[in-house]
């Protein structure tokens, strides 16, 4: 008898050889022949290549290639959504410091590092826009708005209303920063490419490199087995990685490039920068009557990932009976920006979330209550029923088990020592987002079933989410599972890790292959002769556990396919969310507690632990759901307090190293409490997993700020959270 | 990184002999490495000292001597520091993180160069890096940056903690060279930068620190090393404090000030320690010396708060070593 690991501890089935060492990544592979790639960067904000000298570099020891835009790589231009809307070395303008102007190849790293630094270029240099603080409002992109009857504007509702709160926010720019750099390794074999790098969608990063090198889309497989992290960054293709596919083509060898850690900060996009300003207009009890939430986000002209922080996040988070979201966009010569975890849902939430504070603040209503008062069980403009929510739920478990009734509202009010003590709280949601997947399950004459699907492993549990499910789904240990991921090759429909969708999607595509694998079995068993369920009706033959039985017969699949001379048995499947699908507004939900100190003299804000609890659906394992939620805590904590790379007037990131950009080390991160309801989503698939990849980003920076208030009485609008903002 | 020569001298002597003005010394590693690999640094020949006689921490005699190659977690963890000189072995671990210090060799971190993100970039103009180039922190990012010291072609923060503890320690460096050895005030070791910010040491051609002397000082039993920084680990100082008092009764008799993350070098504060001196040991006295860390201070626009942080920061240590009595 076999128990379900679903919603169990599972440790992570890729542990093992990731702890040792021996998963292999995108620079781990060392084909024969290999060179090695090193890029060379724009050292000026925007303009035009004059000319480049690259004599030096030629002349260095080991160099084999030197391209440039004065001597390029074919490259077609990018169409559709991209990470960049050029393509590298293909003309002589200067887009952002920063950018791609030549690539230089070597035999071994170091030396095509060493010449990268002999060669120098000369610039016609143009003004550079950079600064989004002093920018005007951007260009509208995307406006949302529901007035109630007889409203006539936003601002007449506002006006009207009897307590008002104006709240505007800022923050810098992001960085991903995941732990594998860009890397990839590109080997040609006649025609055909094989690509080693990370992807968060190896069959679209697979289709993009064909496109833009101009070859067929079968010719390309694409390879990310292990992937280090991804956080959005690894949703497109870059101009890196196409250069070095380019490269391994033009030198006829295979290729390899490694970004160093600095060349990632700006050869690869970055979150947006944005300022947003809500306004609330609520009753004297904290009821809403009007929420606008306006915004102004970086929009890179080299082409960039658009930042709208308030269509998912104010557009759905209260009942209000006027709503106007207005998302503008301000184009700036920076480098290239794409989506990066919670992509404006983290920056979107802290606004509106410090807004909600601040009306606490006024009103005099305890924030947990302020909440439930606004609380929406509906869509709020469009007005789908959610499909399962208990955010209610997280509001209370997460009240007690934090202790959230010891808070006093009064700032200073609570000390520890010579540090001022403050709770602060926040509501958290996500969109829940099921795609259309596929996957394939085949029983091996091995004895284990491999479990594949054309998506991605980040970091995040992809691997073992397939074993569980299909250890659940087919009666077997979790170890009789293989799971596949990581490969173009695959089965086409996987679906690409990004919008905290892999589970939600591919979950239910497992469970049909199986299923469909095990009809197929079966059929097998009473069609081939050898079998000894050979001339029986399917539907007397059973399939339990592993075991195909019928008659009082009962064979194990190894040696049922083992007899039958037969390597495998394979079905794939793929699963769509129902029609009745649309009726609802599918989203995650949560409730952070956070507690911090602010020294009194010195003014250092630190976490001293945090509460969340959330409602994410049906989680598939629990060990890996608490490292996902409790990083993106975490995550948090580098929001609020730590993370900022400003622009210079000339487009140079200041903080473009991870000795400047600051990330919260062990020592920022406090006891993280993390717990879910455990309440499978009805409406988004049979299993019921809504995703919770994200969700943990998600206003808990906003927790926090609203708990730096309540210690000291600052309340802190441009982000991070700093020292000298606190004196 | 550029291609160097790689040696490994037998002894003090020859190394000192074959230095040059091409030579990096090598010990931990920790900044040299990095800044060649950023062509910060591109030393055409770089000397191995590790396997010098530079080791050692001797306290006979009263005071400390402790040889260059000692790495900071050993000197940190050594009961003599610990229990002699509290502040010194505070500074040392609140420095970088653990795998830093295990490498990092005492010479090394007095000899670490500047956190300013345009000398570590070599496509930005740097006077400390490129003289006559340019200051771009003057106008540009500076949060960081120093607000003692300064001058009108550098402003970058000196960022060693120990160097801070050791200023306020009288501390001596010990040095050979070609023409013998000497030994100079590690406050006068510091150069400030005026207009030739390229020359932080005075450090004669091929001359190499062998170690450095702490003079007795008993009272330094109660000494704090305080440092403000915007995350909890791994990360250069913002502001700190290196204080040490001698109190008869509720009488402060004497001190040491040191103060770190405000100045072109480590940064002794006589004004603040004469202000202390003979005045009772209470929050108003604090507050009252903290005042004079003010004078000549030259904030920037994103660094304007560092003076008043500095006076806070010295309260705070004060505050905190009262309560350690």
């Amino acid at each position: 008898m076999t128990v379900s690991p679903i919603g169990r501890e599972i440790d992570r089935v890729d542990g093992p050889l990731k702890v040792t060492g021996s998963a292999p990544y995108a620079a781990d592979y060392r084909p024969e022949g290999l060179v090695y790639a090193y890029l060379v960067q724009a050292t000026v904000g925007r303009g035009t290549v004059r000319g480049m000298d690259v004599s030096r570099a030629e002349a260095a020891p080991g160099v084999i290639a030197v391209f440039t835009p004065f001597h390029p790589l074919p490259l077609k231009s990018p169409s559709g959504e991209s990470g960049e809307n050029y393509s590298a070395l293909q003309d002589t303008a200067v887009r952002f410091r920063g950018q791609i102007i030549g690539l230089v190849v070597a035999d071994t790293f170091e030396r095509a590092r060493d010449a990268a630094a002999l060669v120098s270029a000369d610039y016609t240099v143009t003004p550079s826009r950079t600064s989004l603080a002093d920018a005007g409002p951007g260009v509208p992109q995307g406006l949302v708005q529901k007035l109630a009857p007889g409203v006539s504007s936003i601002d007449a509702a506002l006006a009207s209303s009897p307590v008002t709160i104006t709240t505007s926010v800022s923050q810098h720019a992001h960085h991903h920063i995941a732990m594998e750099p860009h890397a990839t390794t590109a080997v040609w074999v006649d025609d055909q490419l094989t690509v080693y790098c990370g992807a968060q969608s190896p069959q679209r990063a697979a289709a993009t490199i064909a496109a833009r090198l101009g070859v067929e889309p079968a010719k390309v497989r694409l390879i990310c087995r292990y992937t280090g992290g991804g956080f959005g960054q690894r949703s497109p293709v870059w101009n890196e990685a196409l250069l070095c596919a380019a490269a391994a083509r033009a030198l006829r060898r295979p290729v390899k490039l490694v970004l160093s850690r600095e060349q990632v900060f700006t050869a690869i996009g970055h979150r947006a920068a944005v300022r947003q300003t809500i306004r609330l207009g609520a009753e004297a009890d904290g009821r809403l009557r009007a929420l606008s939430h306006d915004s102004d986000g970086e929009l890179p002209a080299a082409g960039g990932w658009q930042m709208m922080p308030g269509r998912d996040t104010s557009a759905v988070a209260y009942r209000t009976p006027n709503i106007r979201i207005d998302q503008r966009l301000v184009t700036l010569d920076t480098p290239p920006t794409w989506s990066m975890r919670a992509p404006a849902e983290a920056p979107g939430m802290f606004a509106l979330e410090t807004a909600m504070d601040e009306l606490a603040v006024r009103t005099g209503v305890d924030p947990v209550e302020l909440r439930l008062r606004n609380y929406a069980t509906e869509d709020p403009v469009e007005g789908h029923p959610f499909s399962s929510k208990y955010l209610d739920e997280c509001y209370r478990v997460g009240a007690e088990r934090f202790g959230w009734s010891r808070r006093t509202a009064l700032p200073r009010s609570q000390t520890d020592g010579d540090w001022l003590i403050g709770m602060g709280m926040a509501s958290a949601l996500y969109p829940a987002w099921r795609q259309p997947a596929s996957a394939r399950a085949r029983f091996r004459d091995d004895g284990r079933v491999a479990v594949a699907s054309a998506t991605s492993d980040v970091g995040t549990g992809a691997f073992t989410m397939l074993a569980v499910v299909g250890a659940d789904e087919l009666g077997l240990p979790v170890s009789s599972i293989a799971a596949e991921v990581g490969d173009s090759a695959l089965p086409p429909g996987g679906v690409g890790a990004y919008g905290s969708s892999v589970t939600t999607s591919t979950v239910p595509a497992v469970q049909a292959a199986c299923r469909a694998a095990v009809k197929a079995l079966v059929q097998s068993a009473v069609d081939n002769p050898r079998s000894p369920f050979a001339g029986l009706a399917p539907a007397t033959v059973r399939y339990r556990q592993g075991r195909i039985e019928a008659n009082g017969r009962s064979v194990d699949f190894r040696t049922l396919l083992r007899t039958m001379g037969v390597p495998h048995v394979e079905a794939v499947s793929t699963s769509a969310p129902d029609k009745s699908a649309s009726q609802y507004k599918f989203h995650c939900f949560g409730a952070h507690f956070c507690e911090v100190r602010v020294h009194r003299l010195t003014g250092e804000p630190r976490v001293n632990r945090f509460t969340s609890v959330f409602d994410v659906g049906r989680v598939v394992n629990a060990k890996a759901a608490r490292g996902q939620l409790t990083g993106a805590i975490i995550w948090g904590i580098g929001h609020a307090l730590l993370e900022a790379d400003p622009i210079e007037p000339d487009g140079r990131f200041a903080a473009a190293s991870m000795a400047d950009y600051l990330v919260p080390v062990h020592a920022d991160t406090p006891e993280i409490d993390v717990h879910w309801l455990d309440r499978p989503d009805p409406h988004i698939s049979e299993f019921g997993a809504r995703g919770l990849g994200e969700i943990g980003l998600v206003s808990s920076a906003a927790a926090i700020g609203n708990a730096v208030f309540n210690a000291t009485g600052i309340r802190v609008h441009d982000l991070p959270i700093t020292i000298d903002k606190l004196l | 990184m550029r291609e160097y020569r790689f040696e490994r001298p037998g002894t003090v002597t020859e190394a000192v002999r074959r230095s040059g003005s091409d030579t990096a010394y090598l010990a931990g590693g920790t900044t040299l490495v990095d800044l060649m690999k950023l062509e910060v640094m591109t030393p055409g020949r770089v000397l191995d000292i590790n396997r010098l006689p530079l080791r050692g921490l001797d306290a006979t005699g009263g005071g400390l001597r402790i040889g260059a190659l000692e790495r900071m977690t050993d000197v940190a963890a050594d009961p003599r520091v610990r229990l002699g000189y509290p502040m010194l072995s505070q500074a040392l671990e609140l420095s970088a993180s653990g795998q830093l210090r295990n490498m990092a060799s005492i010479g090394g971190n007095l000899l670490q160069r500047t956190r300013c993100g345009y000398f570590r970039d070599v496509s930005m103009p740097c006077n400390k890096r490129q003289p006559g180039s340019g200051c771009p922190a003057i106008r540009g990012e500076n949060r960081m940056h120093a607000v003692l010291g300064t001058s009108d072609s550098c402003v970058a923060t000196h960022p060693s903690d120990l160097a801070v503890a050791l200023a306020a320690l009288d501390a001596r460096v010990q040095l050979q060279g070609r023409d013998g050895v000497r030994t100079v005030n590690l406050c006068d070791f510091y150069l400030l930068p005026a207009d030739t910010p390229h020359l932080e040491h005075d450090l004669r051609p091929g001359e190499l620190v062998t170690g450095v002397i702490v003079p007795r000082l008993d009272w330094a039993q109660r000494s704090i090393y305080l440092k403000i920084r915007d995350r909890q680990s791994y990360e250069f100082a913002l502001s700190s404090a290196a204080v040490a008092i001698r109190r008869e009764g509720d009488t402060i008799v004497e001190a040491r000030v040191a103060v770190g993350g405000m100045g072109t070098r480590p940064w002794r504060l006589p004004a603040v320690e004469r202000a202390l001196a003979g005045r009772p040991a209470t929050s108003n006295t604090y507050a009252a010396a903290a005042t004079a860390t003010v004078d000549g201070t030259r904030p920037l626009r994103h660094n304007a708060f560092k003076p008043e942080l500095m006076q806070r920061t010295l309260i705070r240590a004060l505050l905190e070593l009262e309560q350690t009595r």
